[in-house]
C-alpha cells in the first residue's frame, strides 16, 4: 500500500513514466487488435525493433554531421528522435505491407531478419554515441526513464489522436480488415483505408518505442490482443478488454517494478504472460467443464 | 428482350496480365436470373470479380449503370474465423456503403439489418459467433448482409459450398423466392446442375477458355451439353 502511495504521490519522481506507460498500455492494444486480426502478428514483433533502429539513427546524425543538438533547445533532442523513429516505422510498414500482399517470398524470414538486423544495429549505433549515455540505450534494453512534461504532453497529444482515429473511423478499418471484397463492392476507398490503418500502426508503434522502449512496445501491441481473444465474443468487448488489460498490466507492473527494485519493461511483459498463461488455462478448463456437462 | 442491365463488351479477364478468358460480349437482363456454370479454374470467380470491381479487367468494359448496388454473397470459407463478430456484427456491414467515413449507423438502418436477417431466417442466430456457425448458418447471414446493401443485383459466389443438401436446397429456394418478391437480378456461380435447371432463367458457361450465354432450355439440353463436353450419347 506504501508504494503505491508513493507513486500515486503527485511528488513522485517517476510519475511521468507511470502516467506515460499506462496510457502506451491502454492504446497499444486497441492497434495491436489490427495486427492480430490481419495476422501480421510478425509484423508486431519486427516494427519495434526497426523504430528503435530509427532513434538510434536519428541520433547518431548529429554525432556524424558533428551537429551538438542541446543547441538547438531542451527538446530538440527528443523531436529527433521521434522523428528518426516515427520514419523508419512508417516506411518499414509500408514496405512490409507491400511485400506481404505482394505475397511472395518467405514473409517470416523477412520479418526475422529486419528484427534481429534492427536489434544489433540499434545497439551499435547508441554504444558509439554519447547520446546512448543519456538513457536511451537503457531505454532500448526496456528499462522506463524519467519523462519529461514535455515528452509526456507529447505522447498523451499523439495517443489521443490515435484514440480518435480509431474510434471515428472502426467502421471503415474494420470493413477493410475483414472482407476487402464487399468493401470494394461498396465503394469504399480501399487502399485509403489500408494506408490510414499502416500509418496508425507505424505511428503508435514509434511513440510506444520513445515513450517505453521497443519491449514494453511489443508486449502491450499483442499480448493483450491475444490473451482477450481467447474468450471475446465481440469487437466491441474484444477491443475494450484488451485495452483494460494493457492499461491496468502497465500500472501493475510498474507497482511490482518499484516494489521490488526491478526494470520496469520486462517485468510489464512478464506480468502480461502470466496473465495470458493464467486466461489459457482458465478458458481450457471452462471448455472441459462445459463438455463434460454437456455429456452428462 | 427485358432491359440490358450489365454488358460485358470484348471483356479479358485473368491475373496479372495472363488472361483466363477473353473476347467475353454478353447482357445480362434487369431482373432475369442466371447461373454462371463451369470446371473449377474456368474463371467463374474470376468474372465475378471482375465484374465486381474487385480485379480489373484485362481488355474490353464492363457497362452497368453508375449507381447500380451490387449485393456481394461470398464463400463463407473466405472470411477469416479469428475476428470475434457476431452474425448481427457481420451483416450490419451491409449499410456501411451507405454511410459516410465517420458517420453513425442510425436505428432504422440496425433495424432493416433486423429485417433482413429476419427474412434469411438468420435473426435467431445473429446474436453468436459468425466463426461458431454452421455452413448454412453462414450463408443466410452473408444473405442478409447482400440485402441490407439494398442491391440492384446479388451476386453470389458458389453460396451451397460446404453446406449440406437440406441447407442448399432451403438457401435456393429462398433466393428464388426474394428474385420473383423484389425483381432482384440474380447472378449465381454454382456447380450444381439440378439447381440450375430448377431455379435459373439464364446460363453463362465457361468451357475451355470458350463462353455460352443462353436460356436454360437452350444450355442443359442432353444434346448441347454433350456438345459442349465433346462426348457422344
Amino acid at each position: 500500500m506504501e508504494t503505491l502511495r508513493q507513486i500515486l504521490s503527485p511528488d513522485f519522481l517517476l510519475r511521468n513514466s507511470v502516467y506515460t506507460s499506462v496510457m502506451v498500455g491502454f492504446i497499444c492494444p486497441l492497434v495491436g487488435v489490427y495486427l492480430v486480426l490481419r495476422r501480421l502478428v510478425f509484423m508486431g514483433v519486427a516494427l519495434p525493433q526497426i523504430s528503435s533502429t530509427g532513434v538510434a539513427v536519428a541520433l547518431s546524425l548529429p554525432l556524424w554531421f558533428g551537429i551538438n543538438v542541446t543547441e538547438h533547445g531542451a527538446h530538440s533532442e527528443h523531436l529527433l528522435a521521434f522523428v528518426g523513429s516515427t520514419v523508419f516505422s512508417l516506411i518499414a510498414i509500408l514496405v512490409l505491407a507491400f511485400m506481404e500482399r505482394r505475397g511472395r517470398g518467405l514473409p517470416e524470414g523477412r520479418l526475422g531478419t529486419a528484427y534481429v538486423v534492427a536489434a544489433a544495429l540499434s545497439i551499435l549505433l547508441l554504444s558509439k554515441n554519447r547520446f546512448g549515455e543519456a538513457g536511451w540505450l537503457d531505454l532500448l534494453k526496456g528499462e522506463v526513464i524519467t519523462i519529461s512534461n514535455f515528452d509526456l504532453t507529447l505522447t498523451a497529444v499523439a495517443l489521443a489522436l490515435v484514440l480518435a482515429v480509431l474510434g471515428i473511423f472502426h467502421k471503415e478499418l474494420l470493413l477493410v480488415s475483414f472482407d476487402r471484397a464487399l468493401a470494394v463492392t461498396l465503394r469504399k476507398k480501399v487502399v485509403l483505408w489500408d494506408a490510414v490503418m499502416y500509418l496508425l500502426i507505424g505511428f503508435t508503434v514509434s511513440i510506444a518505442v520513445l515513450s517505453v522502449g521497443p519491449l514494453i512496445a511489443f508486449g502491450f501491441l499483442l499480448i493483450p490482443v491475444l490473451t482477450v481473444r481467447l474468450f471475446a465474443r465481440n469487437m466491441r468487448q474484444f477491443t475494450i478488454t484488451a485495452s483494460l488489460v494493457g492499461g491496468v498490466a502497465s500500472f501493475l507492473g510498474f507497482l511490482a517494478a518499484y516494489q521490488w527494485d526491478l526494470p520496469v519493461g520486462p517485468t510489464d511483459v512478464v506480468l502480461l504472460g502470466i496473465i495470458f498463461a493464467a486466461v489459457w488455462i482458465g478458458h481450457g478448463l471452462v471448455k472441459i467443464f462445459k463438455k463434460e456437462r454437456r455429456e452428462t | 428482350m427485358s432491359e440490358k442491365l450489365i454488358t460485358f463488351e470484348n471483356l479479358a479477364i485473368g491475373y496479372e496480365n495472363h488472361a483466363v478468358m477473353s473476347g467475353i460480349s454478353l447482357s445480362i437482363a434487369r431482373s432475369s436470373f442466371t447461373a454462371i456454370l463451369g470446371a473449377n479454374g474456368s474463371g467463374k470467380s474470376t468474372l465475378l470479380k471482375t465484374l465486381l470491381g474487385i480485379q480489373p479487367p484485362i481488355a474490353g468494359k464492363i457497362l452497368c449503370p453508375g449507381q447500380a448496388v451490387f449485393g456481394y454473397v461470398p464463400q463463407s470459407v473466405e472470411l477469416d474465423t479469428l475476428y470475434p463478430l457476431t452474425g448481427f456484427d457481420v451483416a450490419l456491414m451491409g449499410v456501411y456503403g451507405r454511410i459516410r467515413p465517420g458517420g453513425l449507423v442510425s436505428w432504422q438502418e440496425r433495424n432493416f439489418v433486423h429485417e433482413c436477417l429476419r427474412a434469411t431466417a438468420a435473426d435467431q442466430f445473429s446474436r453468436k459467433k459468425f466463426s461458431q456457425l454452421s455452413g448454412g448458418q453462414k450463408q443466410r447471414v452473408l444473405i442478409a448482409r447482400a440485402l441490407a446493401t439494398r442491391p440492384d443485383i446479388l451476386v453470389l459466389d458458389e453460396p451451397t459450398a460446404g453446406v449440406d443438401v437440406a441447407a442448399t436446397h432451403a438457401l435456393l429456394e429462398f433466393i428464388s423466392q426474394i428474385h420473383q418478391e423484389r425483381k432482384l437480378t440474380i447472378l449465381l456461380v454454382t456447380h450444381d446442375l439440378p439447381l440450375v435447371r430448377k431455379h435459373a432463367e439464364q446460363v453463362i458457361w465457361l468451357h475451355e477458355g470458350k463462353i455460352l450465354h443462353g436460356t436454360v432450355a437452350e444450355l442443359l439440353t442432353p444434346q448441347r451439353m454433350a456438345e459442349i463436353f465433346e462426348i457422344e450419347l
